[in-house]
């Protein structure tokens, strides 16, 4: 079964763990053991139940009710399965939520309706980190909705204000829904709720399921075949992971950066184990070469001679910063780490607003324009074209320091 | 319980597997010889077509069952594999934390320290406890192989992203996306090899597998592969509810593994 992945996004304290939580206990996911376990840990704290103790494993996250770390819970909604990854909306545990957020196709952003919290600068900065990667399809889950009278004005309110947002950092606002819902009461999780009579959508697991079905658009495309390094098979066999296109057996291929002008010949496809005469996108394969190159291969894109992708020393991106950065920084691209000999920052953008603003420096927790000077050539498309090669991780002084795609 | 795509599944462990090899070099699996690492050895000949191609440890502290230890010798032969047994003493009033916690580790890190492995292939799922959900394909441990769970390296798009100290080593998961269920689709499709302490005896089967003090098996009526994707499909328990030393306390797991246990 296909399975889709959904994060949440949203602000600490608005309900994103007992939300899934409830889910999953309200779409059967979870065993009665599982349950059980959650309400005794709920009643040794002296509190209500609660949902999010489902996910929240740690003592430290079920004493300090807050999420630490990312993690994932599965459900199944009319024969379809969902992935849920739930993330930390701590400011400090931002890398964890990229950490989590960076495998998902659809995202759930949570916003609560209480008169003290509503939209806060965290939604606003997962909401650009998912666009930054990718996330094209957003259902806002307008969460406690019960502590604020199920009030149609309040839900509304959000909707306008998040809609500019949306706007400003270039998602497309018709592709967004918005669910008015109490995670903890379970009103419009899986069926409509009396006391939300206004609002005429569907409930949430069905915005959901409806978001999933609009089709994924898979590219065929070029040959992309990104090397992981070589395995012994009768010989030196080449390593990696076909990112878009299909490779078959016969054809001649390049590896790009490589010499000019050198092709090889695919004698042999093995994947799965077995030999095969091609494999397409997603595929794990090891590859006969006639006359591989010795030497390190890792980082090395495969493809066809006649369109192969370019390789660059300076990339042009978007970066999102999450920390200071300063002294040596690196770049964990193609599976590689690349010194970066130079940042230049053409503009700011502030992830709060969605503002451009000018500043010589990047700052931890907005995003720049950057132009970056490696100190090799890489293989690189742009992050629209192919997701794989158009992103990369920036370490300074070699800790993790934000996440770039490549323009 | 949900079924994943098998190909998918199986495509991103090869990748992770290779991973593994090709970025870190000397490396090791352990293996229980239970249900998730045998698979997980199948994987590994898929990834390298020559076979195998590091050490598999088993840290056997004298009590498993007559059944795991002909399996251990009879599949070993068969895949041609490079068995390394670690053996830690076991005393008779040992159980539980003392024993998974302590005891199997002190001789997993003799082990470690002897042969400098900078990976250790661990074929834990997120579905099988909360706490091992929290985990990344790649996770650090230091010298004294704690986890530092509150502060956990960033993981994206499969990528490992930071620094191996000295003395540390990488903790791989490469089945961490695997449910239950789709270790025995799995096991069913590729005809893996299975401990028959799996399958019910008298009315009886083991549905995770320890060692002899601390595992229980279940009722069930399960006698072949297919029988146990037919029982996990309605089934209400956890499936490690068998095993004595996650439920002594709250957090035992966390505790276990953040000193190390596997």
């Amino acid at each position: 079964m296909k399975v889709q992945v959904v994060t949440l996004l949203g602000h600490k304290d608005h309900g994103k763990s007992t939300l899934i939580g409830s889910m999953m206990i309200r779409t059967g996911a979870v065993t009665k053991e599982r349950i059980r376990e959650a309400q005794k840990i709920s009643s040794n704290l002296g509190r209500q139940f609660e949902p999010g103790y489902i996910l929240d494993s740690f003592a430290e996250e079920r004493e300090g009710e807050m999420t630490i770390d990312t993690t994932r819970g599965n459900l199944v909604w009319k024969r379809k399965a969902f992935e849920l990854i739930d993330v930390p909306g701590h400011e400090e545990l931002i890398k964890n939520m990229i950490s989590g957020a960076s495998y998902a196709n659809i995202a759930l952003l949570v916003v609560s309706a209480k008169e003290e919290e509503g939209i806060e600068p965290m939604t606003k900065r997962h909401l650009f980190i998912a666009r930054m990667l990718g996330i094209d399809k957003v259902v806002v889950a307008v969460n406690k909705i019960d502590l604020n009278g199920y009030d149609k004005a309040r839900f509304n309110n959000i909707k306008i204000e998040l809609s500019t947002f949306i706007k400003r950092i270039g998602f497309d606002v018709g592709s967004f829904e918005f669910v008015p819902i109490s995670a903890y009461n379970g009103d419009n999780l899986t069926a409509r709720s009396k006391k939300t009579w206004w609002y005429t959508g569907s409930p949430l697991m069905d915005v959901i399921y409806r978001m999933s079905r609009e089709g994924d658009a898979r590219r065929g495309g070029a040959l992309r075949l990104m090397v992981q390094g070589t395995v012994d098979g009768k010989g030196r066999l080449v390593a990696g992971r076909v990112l878009s296109g299909t490779v078959r057996r016969g054809s001649s291929v390049v590896m790009v950066p490589g010499g000019k002008g050198s092709a090889y010949r695919v004698r042999e496809i093995l994947s799965n184990g077995r030999a095969v005469a091609s494999a397409g996108t997603g595929a794990s394969v090891a590859l006969r070469l006639a006359g591989a190159p010795n030497g390190e291969l890792r980082g090395r894109v495969i493809s066809e001679a006649k369109n192969p992708p370019k390789a660059e020393r300076r990339i042009r991106a978007l970066v999102f910063v999450t920390d200071k950065l300063g002294g040596r920084l690196n770049v964990g691209i193609n599976g590689l780490n690349v010194r970066c000999k130079s940042m230049k920052i053409l503009g700011n953008i502030d992830t709060t607003t969605g503002k451009a603003y000018s500043s010589r420096k990047a700052d931890a927790l907005n995003a720049v324009e950057a132009s970056l000077q490696l100190d090799q050539r890489v293989a690189i498309e742009s992050y629209a074209r192919l997701k794989e090669m158009g992103r990369f991780v920036l370490y300074s002084q070699d800790k993790f320091a934000g996440i770039g795609i490549v323009e | 319980m949900i079924e994943h795509d098998l190909k998918a599944l199986e495509e991103k462990s090869v990748y992770i597997l290779r991973e593994a090899k090709i970025k870190f070099g000397n490396i090791a699996a352990l293996w229980s010889m239970g249900k998730d690492s045998t698979t997980m050895l199948a994987l590994a000949r898929k990834a390298f077509p020559d076979g195998v191609p590091f050490p598999v440890i088993h840290i056997d502290n004298g009590i498993d069952f007559p059944e795991t230890y002909k399996f251990r010798e009879d599949l070993a032969r068969k895949w041609g594999l490079d068995l390394i047994v670690a053996r830690s003493a076991i005393k008779p009033e040992m159980s539980g934390f003392s024993c998974c916690g302590a005891n199997k580790t002190v001789a997993l890190k003799r082990l470690m320290k002897e042969r400098g492995f900078k990976a250790l292939i661990v074929s834990i799922r997120r579905d099988e406890h909360g706490i091992r959900a929290k985990e990344r394909y790649y996770s650090l441990r230091d010298k004294e192989f704690r986890w530092d769970y509150k502060n956990q390296p960033a993981e994206l798009w499969n990528d490992y992203t930071s620094k191996l100290g000295a003395t540390d080593h990488l903790r791989v998961h490469p089945l961490l996306d695997w449910n239950e269920i789709d270790i025995w689709n799995y096991i069913k499709r590729n005809k893996v090899p299975m401990n028959p302490l799996y399958f019910s005896h008298n009315g009886w089967r083991y549905r995770s597998l320890g060692c002899t003090h601390c595992t229980v098996p279940l009722k069930s009526g399960a006698r072949s592969v297919d029988g146990i994707i037919r029982e996990l499909s309605t089934t209400e328990t956890e499936e490690r509810s068998g095993r004595s030393q996650d439920k002594e306390k709250e957090y035992v797991m966390q505790k276990l593994r953040a000193l190390g246990y596997m």
